[in-house]
């Protein structure tokens, strides 16, 4: 990205000014989600969504529906040295706390959901929403106990339920029944990305292998 | 008198060489950020830096050398006798006002076409995103967001004020 003040160019993943004036600078990273428009309608009815320019859209532009299976067929194009265990093109989620960052193979993380583990120190767990696709991580320190999430079996929109007091969580962290109701989890940033992509800017991730806790 | 003509004919030389020299350099100056910084082929820092000079330093430096090739044409079309000479000359002219032209124009806007006016819907009446399509979502006082990718992947850049935030999504 290039602003028009001073003309510097930002990475756009790491939000760091790379040349120009602003270079070394960086800005501050705003907390998004990733999701299916079906599942953030539901959460926010009363939300705004952005609207195709006419001209492009007329013009067939935007990118198609099965866009992202297009784009995994793009040949890869980086100098950073692989891990040859993943294809490039495989889809991960990352997490960095405190440093330490980690990719969980989309793949992994669907069979698996909820992922439950600890990077940088920081206990926390990642889930798959009721739509397959959406993904969200949050600590899972409440009140000083460390709890562990597993997934109601048979509910109707995605509940998670943890193992310490039996209480009930849905996809936005809340506590939705037990004696925690009304808790909410703090969030994790995650960030859905190609394996070559994150480890581009994430050099010393390590990544989770199914089944390895 | 035969050395005064010889060395016209050397000097006539050297201006058209340099010439040809300095329209190449233009053509090089604005071309070279264009190749390398191209989509799907990786990018190092040294090519980052040298082309952010370039296109830096592109808007004066074709203006110079513009400045200097016409006076070279125009000494050179006066001494010259042939036709096809003349009509070389002309067509040197060309590159050297399409770098010119070229070092004032964002070409990265040509491929990645920003929103200049960015307008939204209510969620309800949101009927071009499909329940399937991933939307990237933020949230900042009470007021909900939603770009969709679709759109996003080839505007790339959109400025917003969300909860009175001002941010920029990019994809």
């Amino acid at each position: 990205m290039r602003d028009e003040e001073t003309g510097s160019w930002w990475q756009q993943v790491t939000g760091e000014a790379i040349q120009g004036p602003l270079k070394g600078q960086h800005l501050r990273p705003v907390f998004h989600d990733e999701l299916t428009f079906g599942l953030w309608k539901r959460e926010k009815p009363d939300g705004r969504v952005l609207r195709p320019d006419e001209s492009v859209a007329r013009a067939g532009h935007y990118a198609p529906a099965n866009w992202e299976e297009r784009m995994a067929k793009v040949p890869v194009a980086t100098n950073v040295n692989l891990d040859k265990s993943l294809d490039p093109r495989t889809l991960v989620v990352g997490v960095a706390v405190n440093g330490v960052s980690k990719a969980y193979p989309f793949d992994a993380l669907a069979k698996q959901s909820p992922i439950i583990d600890e990077v940088g120190g920081v206990p926390i767990f990642l889930v798959v929403g009721e739509d397959k696709r959406s993904v969200r991580a949050y600590e899972r320190l409440v009140e000083g106990r460390k709890l562990e999430f597993f997934v109601k079996p048979n509910a109707n929109t995605l509940t998670l339920i943890d193992a310490e007091t039996g209480g009930e969580w849905d996809f936005t962290g809340r506590a939705v029944g037990g004696q925690m109701s009304g808790q909410q989890l703090k969030k994790v940033a995650v960030l859905n990305d190609y394996w070559f992509d994150w480890k581009t800017y994430h050099p010393n991730t390590t990544t989770y292998e199914l089944g390895a806790r | 008198m035969i050395t005064n003509i010889s060395s016209t004919f050397l000097t006539r030389r050297v201006a058209w060489i340099t010439l040809l020299v300095i329209a190449l350099i233009s053509l090089a100056i604005v071309l070279l950020p264009v190749w390398i910084i191209q989509p799907f082929r990786p990018q190092s820092q040294r090519g980052l830096e040298a082309s952010y000079a370039m296109r830096r330093w592109a808007p004066l430096l074709t203006v110079m050398i513009l400045a200097a090739g016409l006076m070279l044409v125009l000494w050179l079309w006066r001494g010259a006798r042939r036709w096809w000479r003349k009509a070389l000359l002309v067509m040197v002219l060309v590159p050297l006002l399409a770098s010119t032209w070229f070092a004032r124009q964002n070409h990265f806007e040509w491929m990645f076409n920003p929103l200049a006016h960015a307008a939204y819907a209510k969620t309800s009446e949101a009927g071009f995103v499909a329940d399937s399509d991933i939307v990237m979502s933020v949230e900042s006082n009470g007021e909900a967001v939603a770009y969709p990718v679709r759109l996003m992947a080839y505007h790339h850049v959109v400025q917003d004020i969300v909860g009175g935030t001002p941010l920029v999504a990019t994809y």
